[in-house]
This record gives structure tokens, sequence and C-alpha cells, in this order.
């Protein structure tokens, strides 16, 4: 069964038409990648899905409900949770409350503080630090371990590698891909597209608001034109 | 020459007025930190709990439901029951809808409260003043020297700004609704997306914010004759406590609250009516030296 599903889907904001008929099909336990040059609509289809975009038209559904019309909170509270881009954590919380915070709000069977800080032992050493004074690195884990806190069902991930050393890439990339092989949906945007495909199954290519392409993993690999008209890869950077 | 009795006796005055101007203050920087909204009616909710308080102790009665008397005590929760439910009708029905405006817009919608509300109590109230004694409770003073005594009415209600004051640090530290308003106040998108009901908390804590000044505006009934002018009055004190303390600092808050009404109190001693103007003049001198108040920057 399909967990989400965006069929015709277009966002605004203001009098800016940002996506264009977008379709996005994601199933059980699925990692996706959605790909396309900063300003292609990514972080639009992530905040549609969420409902943080000011207008949005078309069908939403998750799990076989329409979420079109649901508010942020209500959206979240269906299991659905976004780790933004800009990392978004509370700077006068500890990292501790960061976590509290969003345990109390779970709707579900949050998982036990403790449990993140096994699974992100960086943050164990910070825990009475405010957010404010964590690196961009301890923010970005900061801000994972907060989503899963709440045992999302469908966990979307906006640019999580954005402005990392290559270091913490890497941590970063052994914490999600755990996290991936447990039973949690995933749609995650990434200009970084080879550590978005190493962890996905599918892809979608977007292209100035509207799909360009869709398929799996393996046959994205195959298409080296693909890659080179869409996302510029070992050519110039286009932004 | 001035006694030191006299000071003694301004000096305790000052506090008293800085207590009741702290429970305007505090109510006015929790609404600004959290929900980030100046509101200009906080005065006139005031105005509102020191009426509600007359009503329930039977100095003043409402057409067409006459008086209530059921005494002080009692008196305090309609006050601030009155005071929260009107706040609460403000931010769920009007302010709600600008919270994406211009912080212009927010004030001059606040700014119709206060003439509309001011107009609906005179027109229920009439525009005489009001004076009741304190609750027999807190009759007399505490004798200290000869020549120096407190009385017990004003004592309870500083005693009253400094519970409250720990109160809410209580609640904002260590509590699971505290550490909420917390995260909210600083991102309220992110709270969201986390699953909190940001509309809701908003009113809740507008409730909160409006219901102190409540209290407030009651703690006051014994100790200020109360017109309809009240709020307008006490609202622009609370502004310069503002400015003074930092807006959204409980901290400031408190100090200026405090140093204004001592300088009220105080500095009339010195030059008579300047007691009105020291406030000001701190208020120019902190913009200029600490535009930011002086506990402004640090955590609420």
């Amino acid at each position: 069964m399909s967990v989400l599903t965006l069929e015709d889907v277009n966002s605004y904001y203001g009098n800016s038409h940002i996506l264009f008929d977008l379709d996005l099909e994601v199933e059980q336990n699925e990692v996706v990648a959605l790909l396309g040059r900063n300003g292609a609509g990514k972080t639009t289809t992530l905040r549609t899905i969420t409902g943080t975009v000011p207008r949005r038209e078309g069908r939403i559904e998750f799990r076989g409900e329409d979420i079109a019309d649901d508010s942020v909170d209500k959206i979240s509270n269906r299991g659905v949770k976004l780790v933004p881009e800009e990392r978004r954590i509370f700077p006068t919380l500890t990292v501790t409350e960061n976590m509290q915070v969003a345990r109390d709000m779970s709707s579900g069977n949050p998982r036990d503080i403790q449990e993140m800080y096994d699974v992100f032992p960086v943050l164990d050493e910070l825990r009475e630090n405010r957010g404010r004074n964590l690196s961009g690195g301890e923010q970005q884990m900061l801000s994972v371990a907060r989503a899963l806190i709440q045992d999302p069902d469908l966990l979307l991930l906006d640019e999580p590698t954005e402005g990392l050393a290559p270091v913490i890439v890497d941590d970063l990339y052994d914490v999600l891909s755990e996290v991936v092989a447990e039973d949690v949906t995933v749609v995650i945007t990434e200009q970084n597209v080879d550590f978005a495909l190493e962890l996905s199954e599918r892809a979608y290519i977007i292209e100035k608001g509207a799909n360009a392409w869709g398929g799996t993993v393996d046959e994205l690999n195959e298409r080296e034109d693909l890659l080179d008209e869409y996302l510029s890869v070992g050519g110039a950077e286009a932004d | 020459m001035v006694s030191l009795g006299l000071v003694f006796d301004q000096l305790i005055t000052g506090l008293t007025i800085g207590a009741r101007l702290f429970l305007i203050a505090v109510g006015l920087s929790l609404i600004f930190g959290v929900l980030d909204v100046l509101n200009f009616a906080h005065g006139v909710l005031y105005m509102i709990g020191a009426y509600a308080a007359l009503w329930a102790i039977g100095a003043v009665s409402i057409p067409f439901i006459g008086l209530l008397g059921i005494g002080f005590w009692p008196g305090l929760v309609v006050a601030i029951l009155a005071a929260g439910l009107v706040g609460v009708l403000i931010e769920a029905g009007f302010i709600r809808r600008v919270y994406d405006r211009e912080p212009l817009d927010q004030l001059l919608l606040t700014f119709a409260f206060v003439l509309m509300l001011t107009d609906v109590v005179k027109t229920t109230f009439g525009s005489g003043s009001n004076v009741v004694d304190p609750p027999g409770l807190l009759a007399g003073s505490l004798t200290l020297t000869s020549s120096l005594s407190l009385p017990n009415y004003r004592a309870f209600v500083i005693l009253m700004s400094i519970v409250v004051l720990a109160a809410i640090f209580v609640v904002l530290q260590t509590t699971n609704v505290g550490r909420l308003v917390r995260a909210t106040s600083s991102d309220r998108d992110m709270a969201a997306l986390l699953g909190v009901n940001v509309p809701r908390l908003y009113t809740v804590v507008f409730f909160v914010g409006a219901a102190l000044a409540g209290l407030g505006g009651a703690l006051a009934v014994p100790t200020q004759s109360i017109t309809p002018a009240l709020g307008n009055q006490v609202i622009i004190n609370a502004f310069v406590i503002a400015v003074i303390g930092g807006l959204g600092s409980f901290a400031g808050a408190f100090v200026g609250a405090y140093l204004v009404g001592i300088s009220i109190a105080v500095g009339s001693l010195i030059v008579a009516g300047a007691g009105q103007l020291i406030p000001f003049i701190a208020m120019i001198v902190v913009l200029l030296l600490k535009p930011e108040g002086l506990f402004g920057g640090a955590e609420a």
C-alpha cells in the first residue's frame, strides 16, 4: 500500500507558482530520493507534504487519507515528521530539552531519550548544552534525533548533508543507514546525489517544480545523461 | 524637611505601585515573548480586572444584573477569569487573524480594543472613581517602630508579585508545558512540525497574560481609585517598564516595574509632580545607553 501519494499537486508562495502538477508515490518502508538542482522545488515538495506552504492544491494522501486540508500539527500527529533544511533546533533549549519537547508532543509511541543518545553518542556528551551552542553537524544530528524520537511513519529529510564536513557526512550516513534499515519510510532530498542514492531504492528528479523523471536507483545509475542534464554531476555546479 | 517616616511610606507606596505594574508588565512581556504581539489593550485588561473585583465585592453594579457582593477573595478569582476570558476573545477572535501582518496592524487592532472596552466599562459602571477598603483579613498595619508601619495589605500585594514571578519562572523552566512554551516562542513553525497546536497554545498564553493583568487590577482596588481611564494610565507605564527592562524579559519586567513604582512615589517627594517624569527620563537614558533594555537579549 502506498504510504504517500501526491497527484497533480500545485504549490504557491504568494503569487509565485512553485510546483506544477507534481506526482509522487512512496511505498511502505521505501527510501525515496528527490533529486534536482537548487531551486527545483525539492524543499517546497516536502513543505507541501507537511502543510507549511501557504497554498497547495491537488491530491495529497497519507495512508489513504486526504491530508491536503490538514494543519501542520495535524499532519505531524499523523506520523509525518520533517527534518528541515535549516535544522531548526530550539536555540535556547538544551539538547535534552529539544528531545523532550519532541517526545512530549509525540502522538504515537515515542522512543526513549536514552535510546537516541545511544544512536547519537556525540549528543550524549552535549546533553546540557543549549541548541545555539552546537556546531552544524551536531545540530543536524539533534534534528534527526528529534524526529526519530517521535517514531515517525514517514520521515522527510531535507538536505541533511548540507554544509557538513565530509567526516560528519560519513557519521550521518552511518546513522541514517541504520534508521532506514528499520521499518520507517523515508523521503530524502539532496544536492549530494551520491549520498542520497546510496540510501535510496527509488528516485524522482524534479526540474522547475515538475516531474522530470522517476524510477529505481539502479535505472538511474545507468542513465548518465539524466544525471548530466538535471543534476549537473561532474559539470559546473549550476547554482 | 522630609521625615524618615514619610520616605518609608512613599517607599512602600512605590513598592505597591511596582507590584501592580509588574503584574501588567509581566503579562505584556509573556505575550510579546511567545506570540510576538504587542498588546496595547493590556492596560484595559487590568482595568477590567479592577472593575470585575469591584463588582464582586459589591462596590459597583452591572445594569440588569445588579450587584454580586461575594467579597474580596472570591473577587480575585472573578477578576482573573473576567480579564482572562476577555483576553481570549480578543486573541482567538481577532489578533489570531493578524499574526502574519505588520506590527503596526497588530498595535492598531489592540488599540481599537482600548477604545471600545474603555467605553463599554464607562457605559456599564459610569465614569466615577471607586475606592474600597482592604479585606478584613489584611486590615491594619505591622508596626515596625514608633514612626514606621507597614500596611498589611500593601505587604500582601508586594508578596503576590514575588510569588507570581517565582511561579512563572518555575512553570517555564521545570514543567513540560513551560518547555513547550519556550520552544514555541523561539520557533513556532518548528513547534508545529513537531505536532504542537500553536494557535491553541497562543490562546492559553494570552489567557495567562490577561489573567495576570486582571489579578493586578483586582489587587489595585483597595489601594488606588478606579476609573475607566485606568487602562490608559497603566499601559504607558507598562511600556516604559518594557523599554527599561527589555521587552520579553521577566526579570526585566520585575526590576523595571519596581524602579518605575519607586521613582513615581519617591520622586514626588523630591520635586512635587516629578514622580511621573522620572520613569520617562530613565527610559530615555536606557534607550540611549542600552537600547535593548537592562535585561534585553537575555533569555526570557
